[in-house]
């Protein structure tokens, strides 16, 4: 379906981040032989993304990453995907080596350069009903799926210029589905290479939970360093019924000359619980942007980040609890440490609307500087409009505390074990509210791969 | 006891850095391998600034006087250099490191002692640690505990001696550990000090304290009054006993003369 069938032509005038890589030709490329509700999702998408400028830092979201100076749309070329069934040997070594620290999964779904090229799951959980497939995949075998929920509840196109953009021209995915009451024993393990310098990369994930289901993800993405800069935009939508249990961590680590973004949104039901952990290590640029939304009383929603800085890496994170229903609680923690000329930029809202009483809501940005030059910005903010809540927010920027490195020193360790020992310590304190084992032995790894440089 | 002191200070004098005053002004101590030193003093009078100008606190700079530690120049080593060649002290504060636990950070620091490409074994380290926790009554969960995070005041000081009983220093300095200890904890941590000079009789201590019933316990063989910034009297345990009965009044005044003239 083109789009000339559904939707008239827009607006003249200049549209902002159409390219050479990034046009109607790409819509109409990938829209080909697609359901038509399909192809209409991603005209309008495109619609919605030539309509909207580019974000500017006059926008407070924006205000200390400025595109216009950091992303360059223009240099994009289309990703050459990924072959697919590439076999595991096939791999680079790098993904072989991070899904061989974590093999033990209920499921995996890898994809290279925007395609998955393999997807597993655990047999007897196949035979329960739950759904672990590649969104291309699923467009023809669980069409009524995507068609209910894939970027229509929680990230519809309307949500910014890049919620339009990937909607309109995502390549591949990985769609998890858990029926009513089923159990995963094992996390899910999406794991997401790139290898094509000045690519632009665009794919998502949908994880729907249904009432009373136990599920657990880990997404990972990584790639090479590159001398051009390289670009990915994902989506993960994280849809938790009733009584539904999701945890969920994402861990990137992505090498230099990429220019990361992700959005993530998870809609929380009545009584359900959703557990995440976002670690930002990798990128030379890398935006998140994070909400939680607790539509329904009893939703409980509990956020860990966790980022570590250096070189002259940009992290930009904004996050948001939206409090729509009453009794429902959510806390967030958020820490980070930027070394040599890093920077990240928090900001962070609570926002509660009229009706949501009995609201319990928590907010802490924490960020250690070791050095210099690195710098962040922590902007935590509260909008209420209910009177009978419990919130607080609180941030902070401290450097390294001299007493503590000599007390270290003073039995032994030298200053710069001295403070590599702090910065563990410090954003090892996020890991510990999380159980032990899988993930947070990972992120440990990664976390230690960095310090020592 | 041989007789080359493992600690020899002479006319030592440190401020703070880039400050003008002087805070120790002239301080000679020479301890034995094996002895007990206590120094007692008025609150202010320079003890802990002595400790930690011996540790190697970079708060503090020396503006005369020498330290030799084991025949090296003490002021010439970095802080690590000087804890890895045998110094501790136990701090009057000690600090809080969130998120490290106490076995993390002493396998830290029995590890940072060995040579490049040495590692630690991890199960005489466990062997060691469960000893000396038990030797100080510590549960053994307590190791896992983030380093003085939310510790008790007891809890912080036996801490500091876990640490000493693991690292085994020639020279330990205790910096008031027996303040905000009950009787109880008093005596095991006295019990942890005499066991460790037991195993090793060459350990040195310094021990600074405002009270005689610490030196019940872990018994002296040489006590120093210390009054703004210098030893103004030395003797045995007698000087403690003597302390106790008429306060610092009398050195004080000792003291003023001293300056006067
Ligand atoms: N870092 C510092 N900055 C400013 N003044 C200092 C500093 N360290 C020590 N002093 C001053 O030096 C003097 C000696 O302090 P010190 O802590 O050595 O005393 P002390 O004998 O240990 O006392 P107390 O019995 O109360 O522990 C005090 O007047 C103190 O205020
Ligand atoms: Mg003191």
């Amino acid at each position: 379906m083109s789009r000339t069938s559904t939707l008239q032509a827009p607006a003249a005038g200049p549209l902002e981040g159409v390219t050479a890589t990034i046009n109607a030709a790409a819509v109409e490329r990938l829209a080909a032989g697609e359901p038509d509700w399909l192809a209409q999702r991603r005209w309008r998408a495109w619609e919605a993304y030539e309509r909207t400028p580019l974000p500017t830092t006059r926008l407070e979201e924006w205000r200390y990453t400025d595109l216009s100076r950091t992303l360059d749309l223009d240099a994009l070329r289309p990703a050459a995907p990924g072959p697919r069934g590439l076999s595991p040997d096939a791999w680079p070594a790098e993904l072989r080596q991070a899904m061989r620290e974590d093999w033990d999964a209920a499921g995996h779904i890898v994809e290279i350069d925007g395609r998955v090229v393999h997807t597993d799951l655990l047999p007897e959980l196949a035979a329960q009903g739950v759904v672990l497939a590649s969104l291309t995949d699923a467009v023809h075998t669980h069409e009524d799926l995507l068609r209910e929920h894939l970027a229509v509840e929680a990230i519809p196109p309307d949500q910014g210029k890049f919620s339009a953009l990937n909607a309109a021209l995502w390549t591949d995915g990985a769609v998890l589905f858990v029926p009513r009451n089923v159990t995963l024993p094992l996390p899910v393990r999406i794991t997401r290479w790139v290898s094509d310098p000045a690519a632009a990369y665009f794919t998502r994930t949908l994880v729907v939970g249904e009432g009373g289901s136990t599920l657990s993800v880990v997404e990972e993405c990584l790639s090479p360093s590159f001398g051009e800069q390289t670009f990915c935009l994902s989506a993960t939508e994280v849809l938790a019924d009733d009584n539904s249990a999701t945890h969920y961590a994402s861990l990137q680590r992505m090498g230099l000359g990429v220019f990361h973004m992700a959005l993530y949104r998870s809609l929380v039901g009545r009584d359900a619980r959703t557990d995440s952990l976002h670690v930002t290590l990798g990128a030379s640029t890398a935006r998140l942007d994070l909400n939680s939304e607790l539509g329904a009383p009893g939703a409980h929603s509990h956020i860990l980040g966790l980022y570590f800085g250096n070189e002259d890496q940009h992290f930009d994170h904004c996050t948001s609890q939206n409090h729509a229903a009453p009794h429902a609680t959510s806390d967030l923690l958020y820490k980070g440490a930027l070394d040599d000329a890093s920077g990240s930029v928090f900001r962070g809202i609570i926002r509660v609307a009229p009706g949501a009483q009995r609201t319990d809501a928590y907010q802490t940005n924490r960020n250690l500087l070791l050095s210099e030059e690195a710098s962040a910005h922590a902007l935590p903010n509260l909008e209420i409009e209910a009177d009978d809540v419990r919130c607080s927010h609180g941030a902070t920027v401290g450097q390294l505390e001299e007493e503590a490195l000599f007390y270290l020193q003073s039995r032994g360790l030298s200053r710069r074990r001295a403070e590599r020992l702090v910065v563990r310590g410090f954003l090892q304190d996020v890991l510990r509210r999380r159980p032990p084992g899988g993930v947070t032995e990972k992120v440990t790894r990664a976390i230690e791969e960095k310090l020592r440089g | 006891m041989s007789d080359a002191p493992i600690l020899r200070t002479a006319g030592l004098r440190a401020r703070v850095t880039e400050e003008e005053m002087e805070i120790l002004k002239g301080v000679d101590l020479a301890i034995r391998p094996g002895e007990i030193h206590a120094i007692m003093g008025p609150n202010g009078s320079g003890k802990s600034t002595l400790a930690k100008v011996l540790a190697g606190h970079p708060g503090y700079e020396v503006t005369g006087g020498s330290a030799f530690f084991d025949g090296q120049d003490l002021l010439e080593l970095e802080t690590d250099e000087r804890a890895r060649a045998g110094v501790f002290m136990a701090f009057q504060y000690p600090v809080a490191i969130p998120g490290v636990s106490i076995a993390n950070f002493l396998r830290t620091a029995l590890q940072a002692r060995l040579e490049d490409g040495e590692e630690l074994d991890l199960f005489d380290f466990q062997d060691i640690l469960l000893e000396r926790m038990e030797l100080l009554e510590m549960s053994p969960s307590f190791a896992e505990r983030a380093v003085n995070d939310g510790f008790s005041g007891g809890e912080k000081k036996r801490n500091e001696i876990l640490q000493m009983a693991v690292l085994e220093p020639s020279l330990a300095i205790m910096d008031e550990t027996d303040s905000g200890l009950d009787i109880d904890a008093l005596k095991v941590v006295a019990r942890g000090v005499n066991t460790l000079q037991e195993e090793r009789p060459a350990m040195a201590v310094l021990l600074i304290t405002h009270y005689q019933r610490l030196l019940n316990y872990i018994e002296p063989d040489f006590v120093h009054v210390i009054v703004d910034g210098r030893i103004v009297l030395s003797g045995g345990p007698e000087v403690a006993l003597s302390l106790e009965e008429g306060g610092y009044h009398e050195h004080r005044k000792l003291q003023s003369t001293v300056s006067a003239a």
